[in-house]
């Protein structure tokens, strides 16, 4: 994983400011977000694709690219926490959902 | 947390931008990754000891085809690549080195090159033992043709090591390591080359043994070559040791007594048994020429050339086969010299004079047998006998002046008698000759030094025209 981390630094962090950027924007926004069904077949899906890169049965250059979107996604997700994490604590008062 | 959820649910906008850096990420970083994986690798096993290792990278998966000299070596070729940071799977496609069964190895000297085949134990007993050859045998090609195996015997690069010296003193021939024993034949480069090589094989390391040693010599060669022009006689080849050396430059001093010797001989092992014992006499057989060359060959020897006289070409084969140790053989290629013009008894006397002033007719000591070392001397006395048939020839004998009167003289006598029984038996007539006796009563030196008493021992022959 460091590997990849110090491998792959420059598309993390590219990852990691668009999730910033996403979870500054989630506070704020007021479309519809995913309903919980689709968040927990998503869910279940990552959970999926986790289950199958960490036992591997995935061969080759597949298997890589499953690992690298996995921690783009999981650097995103991080990115999109502290965004979102961030905006809340700025903003004055209490914000209502949409 | 509640926040947190509520937030998170309107995230998934950004999974578009981020599908496009991940499928940007994959494209651009892919052949890079296997390049470095590939590169850390081959590193990483730079020192496992393998044969015929291949690396191919696919993602973080790397495939490893090798050839392995163990299984331990097997299993920490694949525990290396996986330790390789950033690999994720390996997949093993190592096996084991082919073991052989027996465990042969081989180095066949022809006359252009060397040729290693066989098996070798490991990569760097090859590089070694390919090296140690070139190193060996200088300038000679050196082919190596050697697999790869397992099973070598142990301490086989020693051996090999050891063996390959040996082909250097080889002309041609194979030299076979099967398993612990060691099979040799060929022909040797040098006289002497068959014992060294066996005398290095009792340094083969602990465990190996010697099945067969089927290494020849070169013929052992001993030639002496008379030259009547340039009054010389040249002596090339081998002997034995320098007892043997020493015993046959003298032999051949006494025996050709007009004749320098040139000794070119050198030393070697390897004579045939009874070496001196027939080279001796096959010199006393030479001197009895006026031109010829012998030639001994293991234990051939073959004489060629032209005798004085008729009866000496028979004498000659009778008394060298009878001379010869046994197992010696004979082949002479004899002719007999055209007889030289006659001559008067004033040149007769001359010729005699000047032959008997190079050398002198020896006996044993006290007694009247006459020494073999004088047959060539005695030859040339009777070649010029033949030249004057028409004259008389008292042969004189003198002693010094060691011991009594009346012994001295009967010797003298008895000692000019026995050179007129051999030149007798030469086939010149009895009645032309004399045997006279002086005993030491005429000395042509002082009797007080041994040289003075050696030059008074001697025959004289004195011509005398027929009446």
């Amino acid at each position: 994983m460091m590997f990849l981390a110090t491998f792959h630094w420059g598309w993390l962090v590219a990852a990691l400011l668009l999730g910033f950027a996403m979870g500054w924007i989630a506070v704020v926004h007021r479309g519809h977000g995913v309903s919980k069904a689709l968040a927990g077949w998503l869910g279940a899906l990552v959970a999926l694709l986790l289950a199958a890169s960490l036992t591997h049965i995935v061969p080759g250059r597949v298997g890589y690219w499953l690992d690298l979107d996995l921690v783009i996604f999981a650097v995103y997700l991080i990115g999109c926490a502290i965004g979102s994490w961030l905006r809340n604590r700025v903003l004055p008062g209490p914000v209502s959902a949409a | 947390m509640r926040g947190l959820a509520r937030w998170s649910s309107k995230w998934w906008p950004g999974t578009i931008p981020l599908a496009v850096i991940w499928a940007l990420a994959g494209w651009f970083s892919t052949s890079p990754l296997e390049t470095e994986l590939a590169g850390r690798s081959t590193a990483a096993l730079k020192d496992v000891l393998l044969d015929k290792s291949k690396i191919t990278v696919s993602g973080r998966d790397v495939t490893l085809v090798a050839d392995a000299f163990s299984e331990e070596g097997r299993r920490n070729a694949v525990a290396t690549i996986e330790a390789v940071p950033g690999v994720r799977l390996v997949n093993d496609e190592t096996r084991l080195v082919p073991e052989a069964k027996p465990f042969v190895w081989s180095a066949e000297r022809d006359v252009v090159r060397v040729t290693l085949t066989g098996s070798s134990p490991l990569p760097t007993t090859k590089g070694k033992l390919l090296e140690a050859a070139r190193a060996d045998l200088g300038g000679v090609e050196v082919v190596d043709q050697t697999n790869l195996s397992r099973g070598a015997p142990p301490r086989f690069d020693e051996a090999a090591l050891l063996l390959l010296d040996q082909v250097a003193k080889l002309k041609d021939g194979k030299i076979t390591i099967s398993d612990s024993k060691v099979s040799l034949a060929g022909m040797a480069r040098e006289i002497g080359g068959r014992e060294a090589i066996a005398a290095a094989l009792k340094n083969l390391p602990e465990g190996f043994s010697v099945a067969a040693n089927d290494i020849k010599a070169p013929p052992y060669i001993f030639q002496a070559n008379k030259d009547p022009v340039a009054l010389t006689v040249t002596l090339t080849g081998y002997v034995p040791d320098n007892n043997a050396h020493t015993a046959i430059v003298a032999s051949a001093g006494r025996k050709f007594f007009s004749e320098k010797v040139v000794d070119n001989l050198k030393t070697s092992l390897g004579a045939p048994s009874g070496f001196s014992n027939a080279v001796v006499p096959a010199l006393g057989a030479l001197s009895r020429l006026s031109t010829g060359t012998l030639v001994v060959t293991d234990r051939e020897v073959k004489l060629s050339g032209d005798v004085l006289y008729d009866a000496a070409a028979g004498q000659l084969r009778a008394n060298l086969i009878k001379d010869f140790p046994q197992g010696w053989q004979l082949k002479a290629d004899v002719s007999v010299k055209p007889a030289a013009a006659p001559v008067d008894a004033t040149v007769c006397q001359q010729l005699f004079t000047d032959v008997l002033g190079k050398g002198t007719i020896r006996f044993e000591s006290g007694r009247s047998n006459i020494d073999a070392d004088s047959a060539g001397l005695l030859d040339h006395l009777i070649e010029i006998a033949l030249r004057c048939a028409a004259t008389n020839i008292e042969v004189v004998g003198h002693t010094d002046s060691d011991g009594d009167g009346p012994a001295n003289q009967t010797l003298s006598e008895r000692r000019a008698q026995a050179v007129v029984d051999y030149l007798v038996k030469a086939g010149l007539p009895a009645s032309r000759f004399a045997a006279i006796g002086y005993g030491s009563t005429q000395p042509v030196a002082a009797n007080d030094t041994d040289e003075g008493k050696a030059r008074n021992r001697r025959i004289e022959f004195v011509v005398k025209e027929q009446p």
